[in-house]
């Protein structure tokens, strides 16, 4: 794959509706009443039902296959912090950039409809592999 | 009769909380395909869906493991070391072990180091969920 600079990636959406988080919580059996029950999260720091972390972490994996291919999910490094939630009716787009930190190496972030980071980390592709400066990709 | 939640003051640095075996099935596609998308360029059957299941049933094994839990914990972090996709018809073996906890602003903050193998005890995943716990 041809390098790309970061304003030529793809990114990936989703509309956060009750029904998805219903569904996400059906597929991983977590009925954590944050994320379930309106008069519950009412009296947390949240305020109202959030969707589950991980479900944004789904729309990561989609972007990365996006931008460099199926196989970079088979040997990956990430690290996130899930900073902000993401409520209903949010709509989440994933997105990710590289670094100069090293050529494998990529900014990874969920952000909602208004620009603001719900999700933020890095993720090293190739990680038990890492290319040296100078091979090819 | 129902146990007593897992509480904060019960997690202990060092060990191991159980294991438990998660099947990534036909089920758990259909599912992920209709939050995610069905074409295979939203990556269902392939890499996006296979990644997406090693989270998913990282989740589910930490669920069946740590329970019952108070309600209103919250994932702060994840740090996940992916080193096979799981494939639709495997078994994942799970270990789920606490290595930290800490209370830090007034929050109770746990550490759990998750493992998964797969068909033929092929190495899948390890990680570690960062939970803000409730209680």
């Amino acid at each position: 794959m041809s390098m790309q600079t970061a304003t030529e990636l793809h990114t990936v959406s989703l509309t956060v509706t009750e029904e998805v988080i219903r569904a996400y919580a059906e597929l991983t059996n977590d009925f954590n009443p944050i994320h379930l029950d309106a008069e519950f999260a009412a009296k947390t720091p949240m305020g109202r039902p959030i969707a589950h972390g991980t479900l944004s972490l789904c729309l990561i994996w989609q972007c990365l296959e996006r931008n460099f291919g199926a196989e970079v999910l088979a040997d990956l490094d990430l690290q996130v912090r899930f900073i902000q939630p993401v409520y209903v009716g949010d709509v989440i787009t994933a997105c990710c950039q590289a670094t100069e930190a090293a050529p494998d190496q990529h900014k990874v972030s969920v952000h909602g409809q208004d620009g603001s980071k719900r999700i933020v980390g890095t993720v090293t592709l190739n990680a038990s592999h890492p290319l040296e400066q100078g091979d090819k990709a | 009769m129902s146990a007593a939640p897992v509480l904060f003051e019960d997690f202990q640095p060092g060990a191991v909380m159980g294991e438990c075996v998660e099947v990534y099935d036909a089920q758990q596609a259909r599912r992920w395909q209709a939050i995610f998308g069905s074409r295979p360029e939203d990556g269902a059957n392939g890499a996006s869906e296979g990644a997406s299941m090693a989270v998913i049933n990282m989740m589910r094994a930490y669920l069946n493991v740590v329970t019952p839990r108070p309600p209103g914990n919250v994932h702060a972090r994840q740090q996940l070391r992916l080193r096979n996709v799981p494939q639709c018809g495997e078994s994942i073996r799970v270990t789920v072990q606490c290595t930290h906890k800490e209370m830090r602003r007034e929050r109770r903050y746990v550490d759990l180091q998750v493992s998964g193998t797969g068909q033929g005890g092929r190495t899948l995943f390890d990680g570690v969920i960062s939970l803000i716990w409730a209680a």
